[in-house]
């Protein structure tokens, strides 16, 4: 590509957001006076959160079977994405088929967001756990197994060529050579997913299979944003959690 | 012919038609210690590569004794025969000292005993005292990524000495070191090769590394072997002939 496209692309791309933020503001419903007054309720809801023994009582049943929901799907999708992913790298086998048709299957996995297969799974098998918890590992596999393959055909080769030298066989290879390298980003990718399972399994809830989405839908319904304001509070603590559980093991690997 | 002499009969190789080297023919008697220098592009890492068995040379033959290298196809039996150092030391950075220098033993170790490596005390005394041979007990337990490039480097070494092969190839082995690592990553190398009476074929920058530390030297230019002496008997018009571009520091190191 010349110069002057690169410049005449870039200067078509400027101008065509600039006509879709033009576009924003002139609709004349973007801002009223309702949405104005929900607004302050909810921001006024989050500084007085309903800290009563009932809600906590709620919050915590829903925050357990969202962690629940997210910890098991993401167990399962780990569990499937690592031989998934090594096949994908090319480190188990040179033959492009292999690695070609590993790669569709992860991108089948996770070209369906997980709340079409959500409502999937529930016209197949209704509202059931597993329900909620194979709509979350399928996608999730999918690309933990495509950001894995990637991470995995990225390190460094001399290692591959020294242990492929001192005699090792390719699973010798793979385990003291791939794994070790690649292992710190894998952990780190692993813990995102984790933390994208829990806000997700938040979301799943919204289509009946309980947990903190489904309480903060009710709240919101009856207007009680006092209620919704301490359920999100919960999802905001879990998703820190995880973040700190995260930063830890990290460290722990590092030293 | 003894059992273990290396043998590089009208070695020739080309890349995209052009020839690399150029029906090399030497042999290395075991035990002994020998050099290769030559400028930039004159074929030394190819001929380490075939040396190997990694590449396989497009006309010629490499023996060890009586076997063509290129019957040696399974990993396993290639390692008893060869090992090879290189100048980047081509360590796990990310697992401990011990781990790395007890790979050396895949030649001789299953998937499931190297993975009981992992856990034996044993095993991680026999990596501590092959450390002791490279003066680096002490590290043991570190994360192999925090040491220098000097102690990597000598790391590898301890890795070769477990894997125990019958030839040592050393590419470069000094040429990412601080000049100060240099004395002792080569004391080590040689020291060891020659107490274990291992042969050792080192690919040098440095003339006056390898005439300080080899007692035969050959010269390789444009593919083709220049010289091929005992490094008593180098004179300064050989290395001359050698880098006839300009000598690349003939003198460093």
């Amino acid at each position: 590509m010349g110069k002057s496209s690169k410049h005449f692309l870039s200067l078509v791309l400027l101008v065509a957001f600039g006509w879709s933020l033009t576009s924003l503001f002139h609709q004349d419903n973007l801002l009223h006076r309702g949405g104005m007054d929900a607004l302050v309720s909810l921001g006024s809801a989050f500084l007085q959160p309903d800290l009563s023994r009932d809600i906590l009582d709620i919050a915590l049943v829903a925050t357990l079977r969202t962690f629940s929901y997210a910890i098991t799907s993401i167990s399962l999708s780990l569990l499937v994405a690592f031989p998934l992913a090594l096949l994908a790298s090319g480190h188990v086998t040179s033959q492009p088929l292999v690695r070609t048709a590993t790669r569709r299957l992860l991108g089948a996995m996770r070209g369906i967001h997980e709340l079409i297969w959500a409502w999937f799974f529930v016209a197949a098998i209704g509202l059931s756990p597993f329900a909620a918890i194979l709509a979350l590992a399928i996608p999730y596999t999918g690309s933990l197994g495509r950001i894995w393959a990637d991470q995995l055909e990225d390190i460094p080769r001399g290692p591959l060529l020294a242990a492929e030298t001192s005699g090792g066989s390719k699973w010798q290879v793979i385990f003291f050579a791939v794994v070790p390298q690649g292992i710190g980003n894998m952990v780190s990718y692993g813990f995102y997913r984790l933390e994208c399972a829990l806000r997700s399994s938040a979301i799943l809830s919204f289509v009946g299979l309980g947990g903190l989405g489904h309480e903060i839908h009710l709240s919101l319904s009856d207007l009680r944003f006092n209620e919704a304001a301490t359920f999100l509070y919960a999802l905001i603590f879990i998703v820190v959690l995880v973040d700190r559980w995260s930063a830890y093991t990290r460290r722990g690997m590092v030293h | 012919m003894k059992t273990s002499t290396l043998s590089v009969e009208q070695v020739s190789h080309q890349f995209a038609g052009k020839n690399v080297l150029s029906s090399l023919s030497f042999s290395i008697s075991e035990g002994e210690q020998v050099a290769i220098i030559g400028p930039s592009g004159a074929g030394k890492t190819t001929l380490l590569n075939i040396l190997a068995g990694i590449l396989e040379p497009s006309q010629g033959q490499v023996s060890l004794g009586q076997i063509p290298l290129s019957h040696l196809r399974d990993t396993k039996a290639r390692a008893k025969q060869i090992g090879v150092i290189r100048q980047q030391f081509d360590l796990v950075k990310e697992l401990p000292v011990y781990q790395n220098v007890l790979m050396g033993k895949m030649n001789d170790w299953h998937l499931a005993r190297s993975l009981w490596s992992m856990i034996s005390k044993t095993d991680k005394q026999l990596a501590g005292q092959t450390l002791e041979a490279v003066g680096l007990r002490d590290l043991l337990g570190q994360t192999t990524g925090s040491l220098s490039g000097g102690e990597q480097q000598r790391v590898a070494i301890a890795r070769l000495i477990l894997q125990d092969p019958k030839v040592i190839l050393a590419d470069e082995p000094i040429a990412s070191l601080d000049p100060r690592w240099t004395k002792e990553v080569m004391d080590t190398l040689t020291g060891e090769a020659r107490s274990r009476f291992k042969t050792l074929i080192a690919i040098l920058h440095s003339t006056q590394v390898a005439t300080t530390y080899f007692d035969r030297i050959i010269g390789l230019k444009d593919g083709h072997v220049q010289f091929d002496k005992k490094s008593c008997d180098l004179k300064d018009s050989d290395l001359q002939a050698l880098y006839a571009q300009g000598p690349q520091e003939v003198d460093h190191g």
